[in-house]
Order: C-alpha cells, then sequence, then structure tokens
C-alpha cells in the first residue's frame, strides 16, 4: 500500500502542489508591506534613538563620556561663581556626540547619576541618515536640547 | 494602390506592427504582473511607487535602462557581445508569425485572417526559430569574457538542446491528432474534432501537454529551471556582464520566449482561440455573445495569462535544480517519456 | 580577470587536455553571505580546490576588549555573531560572571534564557531564508522574515534595540521586562509552530529541494569533530552534543527539551535539525514563560568590576550557530588582560574545503548556506 502512496506521490507531483498550495493561499493573505515614508512603525517605548540632553539635570559629572566604549562624547567643563546662590557650579562649555560612530549601545544612559537621566536616547528618533558626511551628525549642546534640525517625537523619558 | 500590393504587403506589415508592438506591451507589463504577483506571493505589495499601483513602474524601467551607460568590458568579443541579445530576441518574436490570435476568415466571414501567416509548417517553424535563440545566449555568455558569463553560456546550451528533444517530440502528437503542421490548422482541427488535444486520448494529450509544459519553462529558462541565470551561484549567468539596453535585450527575450511557448501550448493543446466547448449549443454564452474574431482574441489572451501566471506561479515556489539533475530529468525521463507518448499516439490513431 | 590563471592538472591528461580553471567567487557574490572570498579551482562545473580568504571584516575585536572595562566590550560582542546579538551577549557576560564569581537572580536566568532562545530562532530563521535562496526558492525567505520581524519587535520593546542588542550585564539584567512582553512572547511562541509548518511546506517535501540537498556536503561525524565542528552541523552529523544539555547554564537544567540529532550528514539533515531545533525552542520558550519567577533581576555586584589576579576563565554556550565561547585572562585591572573568542562559524567555514571537494557549482551554495556562517565573527 505504501508503495504504492509512494509511487503515486512521485508520479503526480503531490509534493510539489503542497508548495503551490502554500504561496497561492498566502497570495491573498494581508501584506505585511509598511509604506515607509507615509506609515511609520512607532518605536518601542525603549528604543534606543538619537540623544537628548538637558543641561540644568546635568551635574557635570562625565561618568557618561567615561562610559562611552568607543569615546565619542566630549565634555568641556570650568567652575564658575553663581552670583545669585554664591556656590560654585561647573558650567558647561562644550558637549559634543559624534553620531556618526555611536553604535547607540545606550551605556552612558545607563552611567547617568541623576534622576531623571539627564541624557537619555528614548527620543524614538531613528531618522539619521543626511546626504552629507558631516552634516547633522555631530552634535553640538545646543542641538541636543533643541532638536533644530530633526524632527521632534515624544521624549518620553526612562523613569 | 493595386489590390495585391493591399494584400500582400501593407496588410501584412500594418499586422507584424500591430503584434509586435502588442508583444513588447504585453512583455512590459508582464514584468510588472511577475513583480507584483511575487510580491503577493511574498506578503509584500510589490512595485506601487510609479503611478498608481505601479503601473507606470514598466516604463521607468525602460527608460531608466535607456539611459543607462552601456558598457562592453575591454576584452570581450566585440562583435559576439553585440549580436548575442538581438539573437535571442529576433527569433522570439519571428515565431509570432504564424501563431493565429483568432479564427481565419473562414470561420469570421470577414475580410482578414487573424493571424499574420499561415505556413503549412508552421510547427517545424516554431521549432526551428525557438532552436536559434540558444546561439543568443551561448554568444553571450562566450563573448563577455567573464568566467560566471562562460559557465552560464555553458549551462544554457547544454540545457536548452536537451530540452528541445522532448519539446520537439511532443510537438507530434498534436501533430498526429489534428493531421496538419499549420498551427491554424491544429486549431481548426481542434474545432472540428471538438476537443482540445491536451484532452484528446486521455491520458496521452495531457501528457504531452506536461511534458510540453516542462520543456518550454526549460527552453526559456525560467524557475525552477533557471540555471543559466541562477543569481546565488553565477552571479548572473550568461548576462553579468551586460548593462542597459543589451540587457534589456536579453531581458525582453526571456519573456518573449515565455510568451511563445504559452502561445504556442494554448493553440497546440487548448485549443489556440477557441472558446471552451464552442460545440455544446449551451455553453455558447462562453462565446460572450461578441462577434467570434473578438471572442477569440478574448479567449486567446485569457489562455495566454493563466500560462503565463504559472510561470510566475512556479517562480515564486520552487527550489532551483542542479545542472546535472536537469539533464538527468530531461534525459531520462522527459524523452523516453515524450517518445513512448508519440508511439502511443500513433498507435491509437492507427487503431480507432 | 581575463588572464586565464590556469594551470594544467598534475597528471596533464583529461579527456580534452582541458586544464582548470581558477575562479573567483565573492568576496562581492550574492550566495556568500557577507564578504567570504573562495578561490576555487573548478574543471567545467565540478569543484577541484576551495580555499576560503577570510579576513575582509577584520575589526581587531580581540584588541578592543583590552582596551576597556568588561562591560563596555558587550556592544562588541553585539557585532561579532551580528545575527545572534543576544546569545554572543550571553558568552561573554557569562565568562565575566565566571570570572568574578558573581551570581546572577534566578528571574535574571530566565531572561536570559528567553532572550536566547528568541536569538536562536532569528537566527535559525535568517538561516533558513538564506539557504532557501541560495538553492534558488526565494519566497521562504519573506516568509521567515515577516515571522522574525515579530522577535525582533521582542527585542526592541525589551532593550531598545533590533539587531544590536547589547541587553545583558555581568551579574543580571539590565532592565525588567516591560509590561505586556510576556503575553506578546507569549503570542509569538504560539504562533510559530505554524510558521515553522508553513516553510516546512514549501521545502522539506519538496523533490526539488530533496534533491539539491540530500547527499550533499557530506560531513562525517569523525571529521566533524576533528576539525571541532559545533552546533547543528554537529548534530546533522549524528553526533549529541549540546551544552545546553551537556553543561546547562542560565535555566537549561530547569526545562525540558528534545536536542534533535539526525545521521545521514548531509544538508537535507541539518536542514532537519535546525527546524526541528526552531521547534524545540518554542517548547523552551513555552516553558521558561510559564516558571518566569518574580524577584531582582540583578545580583551583588561591585561597582567596579575588578578581574581577580591572574585569573583565567573559559565560559562556552550554545549559541544558534554552535558553541560560541570566550576565554578571558585577567590581570587585577578593570580591562581583561587577553579576551580570546571562539566563534563558532570560524570552525564551521573550516571544514568546507573538505565538504565541497568533488561537488558542484551549484552545491557550492547549498554547502556554504548549510554551514550558515557570519562573516562578523569569523574575522572579528
Amino acid at each position: 500500500m505504501s508503495a504504492v502512496k509512494r509511487l503515486a506521490d512521485k508520479i503526480l507531483l503531490f509534493d510539489l502542489f503542497a508548495g503551490l498550495g502554500i504561496t497561492f493561499r498566502n497570495m491573498w493573505k494581508k501584506k505585511e508591506t509598511v509604506q515607509y515614508p507615509e506609515e511609520r512603525k512607532e518605536p518601542a517605548h525603549r528604543f534606543r534613538g538619537m540623544f537628548r540632553l538637558d543641561e540644568d539635570r546635568c551635574i557635570k559629572c562625565t561618568l557618561c563620556a567615561r562610559d562611552c566604549p568607543i569615546d565619542i562624547i566630549y565634555i568641556d567643563w570650568h567652575q564658575e561663581l553663581n552670583p545669585e546662590t554664591t556656590k560654585k557650579e561647573k558650567v558647561l562649555d562644550r558637549f559634543d556626540i559624534d553620531v556618526q560612530r555611536c553604535m547607540f549601545c545606550g551605556l552612558c544612559e545607563e552611567a547617568c547619576p541623576t534622576k531623571p537621566k539627564s541624557i537619555w536616547l528614548t527620543t524614538k528618533t531613528y531618522e539619521l541618515a543626511s546626504y552629507e558626511r558631516w552634516q547633522n551628525l555631530y552634535v553640538d549642546i545646543d542641538e541636543l536640547q533643541e532638536w533644530k534640525v530633526r524632527p521632534q517625537y515624544t521624549d518620553e523619558e526612562v523613569t | 494602390m493595386p489590390q495585391v500590393l493591399i494584400d500582400h504587403l501593407l496588410m501584412p506589415v500594418l499586422k507584424i506592427g500591430v503584434v509586435v508592438g502588442m508583444v513588447m506591451g504585453v512583455i512590459t507589463y508582464l514584468v510588472l504582473a511577475e513583480r507584483k504577483i511575487l510580491g503577493f506571493i511574498q506578503v509584500r505589495v510589490g512595485p506601487n511607487r510609479v503611478g498608481p499601483w505601479g503601473l507606470l513602474q514598466p516604463i521607468a524601467d525602460v527608460a531608466k535602462l535607456l539611459v543607462k551607460e552601456d558598457v562592453i568590458p575591454r576584452r570581450a568579443v566585440k562583435w559576439a557581445f553585440v549580436l548575442g541579445p538581438c539573437l535571442v530576441v529576433a527569433p522570439a518574436l519571428v515565431i509570432f508569425a504564424v501563431v493565429p490570435f483568432g479564427p481565419p476568415s473562414t470561420v469570421t466571414g470577414g475580410e482578414q485572417n487573424w493571424f499574420i501567416t499561415d505556413i503549412n509548417v508552421g510547427l517545424l517553424f516554431v521549432l526551428a526559430f525557438a532552436t536559434i535563440g540558444v546561439y543568443g545566449i551561448i554568444l553571450g555568455g562566450w563573448a563577455s569574457n567573464s568566467k560566471f558569463s562562460l559557465l552560464g553560456g555553458l549551462r544554457s546550451a547544454a540545457q536548452m538542446i536537451s530540452y528541445e528533444v522532448p519539446q520537439g517530440f511532443t510537438l507530434v502528437v498534436p501533430l498526429l491528432m489534428a493531421g496538419t503542421m499549420s498551427l491554424n490548422g491544429i486549431v481548426m482541427a481542434q474545432y472540428e474534432q471538438q476537443v482540445w488535444f491536451a484532452f484528446k486520448f486521455l491520458p496521452l494529450g495531457l501528457l504531452a501537454f506536461f511534458i510540453y509544459l516542462v520543456a518550454g519553462i526549460a527552453e526559456s529558462n525560467r524557475n525552477p529551471f533557471d540555471l543559466p541565470e541562477a543569481e546565488s551561484e553565477l552571479v548572473a549567468g550568461f548576462h553579468t556582464e551586460y548593462s542597459g539596453m543589451r540587457f534589456a535585450l536579453f531581458f525582453l527575450g526571456e519573456y518573449a520566449n515565455m510568451i511563445v511557448i504559452s502561445a504556442v501550448a494554448v493553440t497546440l493543446f487548448l485549443g489556440g482561440w477557441l472558446p471552451p466547448f464552442p460545440n455544446v449549443g449551451w455553453l455558447s454564452f462562453l462565446g460572450l455573445g461578441l462577434p467570434p474574431a473578438i471572442a477569440g482574441l478574448f479567449w486567446f489572451t485569457f489562455k495566454l495569462f493563466c500560462f503565463l501566471f504559472v510561470y510566475i506561479w512556479f517562480r515564486g515556489t520552487f527550489p532551483r535544480y542542479r545542472f546535472d539533475q536537469l539533464m538527468e530529468l530531461g534525459w531520462k525521463w522527459l524523452i523516453p517519456l515524450a517518445f513512448a507518448n508519440v508511439l502511443l499516439t500513433g498507435l491509437v490513431k492507427i487503431l480507432l | 580577470m581575463t588572464e586565464s590563471i590556469e594551470t594544467p592538472t598534475p597528471d596533464g591528461e583529461t579527456l580534452f587536455g582541458l586544464e582548470e580553471m581558477e575562479l573567483n567567487f565573492g568576496p562581492q557574490h550574492p550566495a556568500t553571505h557577507g564578504v567570504l572570498r573562495l578561490k576555487l579551482k573548478v574543471d567545467g562545473e565540478r569543484i577541484i580546490g576551495c580555499y576560503p580568504i577570510i579576513g575582509y571584516l577584520h575589526r581587531g575585536t580581540e584588541k578592543l576588549f583590552e582596551l576597556s572595562p568588561f562591560f563596555q566590550n558587550i556592544p562588541h560582542t553585539d557585532r561579532m555573531d551580528y545575527v545572534a546579538a543576544a546569545t554572543n551577549n550571553l558568552a561573554y557576560v557569562g565568562a565575566v560572571e565566571k570570572l568574578l564569581g558573581l551570581v546572577v537572580p534566578p528571574r535574571a536566568r530566565y531572561i536570559r534564557t528567553i532572550l536566547s532562545e528568541l536569538q536562536r530562532l532569528s537566527s535559525h530563521l535568517l538561516w533558513l531564508a538564506t539557504h532557501a535562496i541560495d538553492i534558488g526558492a526565494m519566497t521562504p525567505f519573506f516568509y521567515t522574515f515577516r515571522e522574525r520581524e515579530l522577535i525582533l519587535d521582542l527585542f526592541e520593546e525589551y532593550c531598545g534595540a533590533r539587531l544590536t542588542l547589547n541587553c545583558m550585564r555581568p551579574g543580571g539584567q539590565p532592565y525588567d521586562l516591560p509590561v505586556g512582553w510576556t503575553d506578546r512572547c507569549r503570542e509569538l511562541v504560539d504562533l510559530f509552530p505554524a510558521a515553522i509548518e508553513e516553510y516546512g511546506g514549501l521545502l522539506t517535501e519538496n523533490r526539488i529541494w530533496k534533491k539539491r540537498t540530500i547527499g550533499v556536503g557530506v560531513l562525517t561525524a569523525e571529521k566533524a569533530l576533528a576539525y571541532g565542528v559545533t552546533g547543528p552541523m554537529l548534530r546533522g552529523s549524528g553526533i549529541q552534543w549540546d551544552l545546553r544539555k551537556a553543561m546547562p547554564y542560565e535555566a537549561y537544567d530547569e526545562v525540558d527539551f528534545d536536542v534533535p540529532v539526525f545521521h545521514n550528514c548531509d544538508t537535507y539533515d541539518r536542514y532537519l535539525v535546525r527546524m526541528e531545533e526552531m521547534r524545540q525552542s518554542t517548547r523552551i520558550l513555552d516553558q521558561c514563560l510559564k516558571q518566569l519567577p518574580e524577584g531582582p533581576i540583578m545580583g551583588k555586584r561591585p561597582r567596579v568590576l575588578k578581574a581577580p589576579k591572574d585569573s583565567e576563565v573559559y565560559h562556552g554556550i550554545e549559541g544558534p550557530k554552535g558553541e560560541i565561547g570566550f576565554y578571558i585572562v585577567g590581570d587585577g585591572k578593570q580591562q581583561p588582560y587577553r579576551c580570546r573568542v571562539r566563534p563558532p562559524s570560524f570552525y564551521n567555514l573550516q571544514v568546507l574545503p573538505d565538504m565541497v571537494e568533488g561537488l558542484l557549482l551549484a552545491d557550492l551554495v547549498a554547502v556554504i548556506g548549510t554551514t550558515d556562517i557570519v562573516l562578523g565573527e569569523i574575522d572579528r
């Protein structure tokens, strides 16, 4: 019996028709394509995208720069006397990130000791492509805070 | 203008122009259809950016290919490199000369036949010109002076010549059934014998049809027999070094071949322009109430497109054969089967 | 290219007195999965010799490990086997934990198991896609990517990245599972067996697929052992060796699963092994989701991770492609003194010349597909 069945399988090409059936059924299924520029998938809340910095929260501890595996965060600061509180305060001279080399590992955010974090990647921004090599991919403190050049997404923070 | 000029010069030229134009149009949109259908099979939408539903995509493709730089490799054999693509396209188009797209004037009672010409050795003509196409591929593969191209050319030489044998044998079956070599005569014979030849002398006709289908897919280098191209093995096979319009010609040739093989299959085995069951009275609504010429054209194209759909469907489903397995299938299975089929058909024909 | 590098055969006598042809297969070739270059000696289409040339993707990862503290190296491990970042992470943090004697809390162990099984699924899906497309079936590619997308979505939800996850830390897990994650993971697990059947329906019984894979690229058990082949390649050669069973790590000793073994040593059997492994992975995921304990996700660990003086450790785990292991030497500093990676693909690639000799060119792509190599971890 099984020999007959095997022979029938061999001659009648059931195996091939099974495959054809699968592809035919899939032809009528819902298409998975996301029409990108028109529809976008919302990134997850924890999605590691472009940076954002809050200078007021930042305590200039430079832990983020130290924890960066490829050293692309450049921070310079100096101390200044605040005339209002008459206390010495750290003031940022420079807070640059060379995003071109960034691998978005999120270690800088993890290292940040302030609560809530003063540097975070969960901005849901992922459209960082640019036509020029240096365009938009070396960001300084103003850009990090103000987002002049990129569309702004929800900057939900990690708690 | 004397009537003789109109009959023998003007009308044929007009018909040729219309047919070639139509075939080209069908090819460009066949490419789109293939991409769309493959897209649907693969749960994506296919091209949809150029024009509504991507309908202008073929035009964009052609424009792109036309303006692309036409590279001829430095050490390529130039004349062969240039000749290759032409040799693929031209024979495929020539075969359309004998394919009847619609009924002859004897059926419609009109002035004109719905085919360019009706040669009494039409089948031989088809075979002869289908064979030439392989030269283009071999020449192109050899002249490119690239190892991948060479391997692709070698593969296609072996493959196309091997599969011509079973294809030729299966063409004998409808010939025996009809008793004529004229393609138009074969369709008329199916009309008179009231049966499509695929279903005559069951299962002999069906077997011949099936072998023709397999051999035809192999002849036109389509998946699962697309070894000469085999993009994952030979990069692009025989047209690796081609670009721009020359590449487009190869592309055109492949699709023209697909259409030719489908058209011949429809004519020989599926009743050509005949509607299904033309002789059954209560099914006469299948003529769609149109004039017979238009209905014939409709049914011909409908069958043709079913065929082309099967081609694309196969491409979306099957893996690729290996070279030696392809040869094995051709020589050990298809040729003996086709041969036995011819013998049996002849026997049945004599006995009945 | 046109200058023929043809050399006569050693005995100089073939049927037509033809010479061999040398064919450069890759590094830019659709079937070499990245930048593998193969120098082939072919006689017609038959392969006489095959010499893999690697190093096009060399980034000095092992040297980079020596330069930065332990936890900063985790992103680098992502980029070795870039289709299986979670298992790379796991092997690395496992080694570091062994070196420093850190204890991982149970919930973190379960999360790690879930992540690495998801990663195994996604890696096998990618393998199936490329393997099928190499052999000419292009549709499974899209079906597998449909499901792979769901897995990547889960990763994104958990750690914020889809491919280069950086999702484990020495001592535990950096994040807890988001709310509702387990439910979505459960949905995926429920949906998966049917999806695997669908891929199988296109390939497993298909006669063309069988013809292309059965008896192709035979790798005998002795040879596999001699070359140090691991993973599905080894199990396709009939040797039952799976580190998840042999030396259980994380939560693998608390779940029940089978290790598929097939004995025909050919490409088809390796295909079957990986298909069965996907089913087993869904089983493991199912159990892990059921047994997932509550509790902390990060164990006790010092603020600064410092390796003990003169310490060395090797920790290997069962990655999707085979045993991925890290050998770390510590010298009392925050950085490893030396870190050596044992990437499975490197050892699996070594057998390629042996497996393809005498086969046709078309079989070569099938065999490359079945070894499931990722050049990122071969070249490092």
